[in-house]
């Protein structure tokens, strides 16, 4: 086994090489294991001269203690491979290596083993600052001396499968994973050194880290350096929304006064703060649709509303209290964010013409609400920001203005004073009544957000609550139950739909429940029974002219049911000759 | 249950069936009577064709008065169309 390269001291193999001639192996047990000790001697020295920093010799020699496995001689070899770029200085260093007294207690497999591990692959992927001299032809000539070296040196060359590795080596399957996953460790932690250092001292550096990664569990040190390639879940916690808008509040509001003072006349001063970011969450869950929110809110609140609220508004008033709050509105929209403004604008005219039919609403119930005293107030001004959430979901800063801005019909007096210019008249007047559109279907589930705030203010998402503080037992799970069909309704419609036909499509509803419970009465009672049966179900969509000779219940029912309730209803014939549901 | 994909309108509609809520009207209306097990799924299926009629009622009322916006006075007159 003559030297190949004499120039090349550079090459582990050459180092390995000469190990093995000149070093007798260490641990007299198998040949191959004394191969292997040789080899590990080698590598071990090749790792030092690399690393030249007695730390890392400290750190190698640690590495080969820790590993104990016989497995990891492959990897190590592998490692030698990689290495091999490296420049390998003296074979002097073996020896000082191998007169080394802790060597001799781990097996050369370990060692070896050890010594892949640890070493880093800067090897082939770190050029520059250990030396760049590795040319192909060594590792081609690595290759050459494949023969001659064997199975240690069949895999110094290139990344051979396991299955090529000395079968000695590789007797037990087990190995081979482990090899292919030190050889992904390595490739790892090449990766790592050329993500991280590229440079001069990334060499020890990278070492230091390699080794410090080998010596502990593989993956938690990965974690350490990279976290991109931990593989521990990553911690989730759950975003804080309300710190987070709290915290864009106060850098986005220009003039701080004037929420403050928005917030003065309230008897809850939280509310200003808690409504702002409150209502900034419920912007994800609203979707685009806002006539069809906007329908539920409304439908939802103008029940608890039209409680609430004295219904005999003069007109005057609401103009007039609809004007300060849009003024307000206005100032606050042009003081918080002209840009957020624009963005509101556009999406606003879409339903301009819907929006001024509503401002009448919206004003009667902004006046009803003012009147009504603090809960209103409070509710408008959830409502407020609500609606603006709604609206516009990007101009947070506005919503928070308007919100409080808004629901301060009370204090109009300070509030309008502190609203300088409503600069442009025109779109962001419709900004403004388009916000206070959703004032009656927002002070609902403002209510119910404020009830819940002031308990909580710094919860960012409360779940839903009941919508109003009024008559609960009867008509919130009524409405919240009409309200799935109203729903389906407006989506039947396919076509845009106001507020007051929604309600109207409630009260239909009402009507139609009673009707269906008395009628199917009449046919229970009519069988002589006590329990409504789906027999009367049946008679009864006959003559609702749902059902005739040609359609069947069945075939309503497999159009218009999804497949669960189809099996429930529908008779079907299973295996082991029963049906379901029987019959 | 199953939610319905998204539609043209870009929304989710649910199709499930509010069971309970089906169950507690017809309790509070008659007390004195009882729902079978299937039977709230039926009365959902009638609730879900009667909405579609109505819809489409007013959705033609609407676009017969050439409103862009369903009215109420639209849903009003496809509602005593239909109950007569």
């Amino acid at each position: 086994m003559a030297d190949h390269n004499p120039d090349s001291d550079s090459t582990p193999r050459t180092l390995l090489r000469r190990v093995l001639d000149t070093a007798d192996p260490r641990t007299p047990r198998r040949p191959r294991s004394a191969r292997a000790g040789s080899c590990a001697l080698g590598t071990l020295m090749w790792l030092w001269n690399l690393r030249g920093t007695g730390l890392e010799r400290l750190r190698a020699r640690r590495a080969l203690l820790e590993t104990a496995s016989p497995r990891k001689l492959s990897g190590q070899t592998r490692t030698i491979a990689r290495g091999r770029s490296h420049g390998a200085r003296s074979v002097g260093r073996s020896a000082h290596i191998q007169a080394s007294g802790h060597l001799e207690e781990q097996t050369p497999r370990t060692l070896l083993k050890n010594i892949l591990l640890t070493a880093p692959e800067s090897s082939i992927l770190m050029p520059e600052s250990v030396v760049k001299p590795v040319p192909a032809p060594q590792a081609v000539q690595p290759s050459r001396q494949e023969s001659s070296c064997g199975s240690l040196e069949l895999q110094l060359p290139e990344l051979e499968p396991p299955t090529t590795l000395a079968p000695g080596l590789l007797a037990p399957g087990r190995r081979k994973q482990r090899l292919r996953l030190s050889v992904f460790q390595q490739g790892v932690d090449q990766g790592l050194s050329l993500s991280q250092e590229p440079q001069g001292n990334a060499d020890a550096s990278s070492l230091t880290r390699s080794l410090n990664l080998t010596f502990a569990t593989p993956l938690q040190p990965q974690s350490v350096q990279r976290p991109g390639l931990a593989r521990r879940p990553p911690a989730r916690r759950a975003v804080d929304v309300g710190a987070f808008l709290r915290d864009l509040r106060d850098t986005s509001l220009a003039p701080p006064n004037i929420v403050l003072e928005d917030t003065q006349p309230f008897s809850q001063p939280m509310v200003g703060s808690p409504n702002v970011y409150h209502s900034l969450p419920c912007t994800p869950h609203t979707g685009a649709e806002d006539a069809e929110q906007a329908a539920g809110r409304k439908t939802q609140s103008s029940g608890p509303g039209l409680q609430k609220n004295s219904p005999g508004k003069p007109a005057q008033f609401l103009a007039g209290e609809a004007e300060e709050v849009n003024a307000f509105a206005l100032g606050f929209l042009s003081t918080s964010s002209g840009v957020s403004g624009e963005d509101e604008v556009e999406p606003l005219h879409d339903g301009v013409e819907e929006a001024e039919k509503k401002m009448e609403e919206e004003g009667v119930s902004v006046s009803e609400m003012e009147a009504t005293g603090a809960q209103g107030p409070s509710r408008v001004e959830e409502a407020e920001g609500h609606t603006e959430v709604t609206e516009a979901e990007g101009s947070q800063g506005t919503a928070e203005a308007d919100g409080p801005g808004a629901s301060s019909g009370d204090e109009d007096a300070s509030g309008r004073a502190a609203s300088p210019e409503s600069a442009s008249s025109t779109p962001e007047s419709l900004q403004a009544r388009r916000h206070h559109q959703f004032l009656e279907p927002a002070p609902a589930p403002g209510a119910a957000v404020l009830s819940s705030e002031p308990a909580e203010p710094l919860l960012v998402r409360h779940p839903p609550r009941p919508r109003t503080t009024g008559p609960r037992p009867r008509q919130d799970p009524h409405k919240a139950g009409l309200s799935h069909y109203v729903k389906l309704f407006s989506f039947y419609a396919k076509m845009p739909m106001e507020r007051k036909a929604l309600e109207m499509v409630e009260k239909c509803l009402d009507k139609y429940f009673q009707h269906l419970c008395d009628d199917l009465e009449v046919f229970a009672a009519h069988a002589g029974r006590k329990t409504v049966k789906p027999e009367d179900l049946e008679l009864l969509m006959r003559r609702q002219g749902l059902v005739t000779d040609q359609v069947s219940l069945h075939v309503l029912v497999e159009r218009h049911l999804p497949l669960e309730y189809r099996q429930l209803l529908i008779p079907c014939a299973y295996s082991g000759n029963s049906v379901f549901p029987a019959q | 249950m199953a939610l319905s994909t998204i539609v043209s309108q870009r929304k989710q509609i649910k199709r499930k069936a509010p069971r309970g809520f089906l169950k507690r009207v017809f309790k509070r209306k008659k007390p004195q009577l009882r729902l079978e097990k299937s039977g709230d799924l039926l009365v959902h299926l009638n609730c879900l064709l009667f909405v579609h009629r109505l819809a489409e009622e007013s959705r033609t009322n609407a676009c017969a008065s050439k409103c862009r916006v369903i009215n109420k006075e639209h849903v009003l007159a496809a509602a005593k169309k239909s109950r007569g």
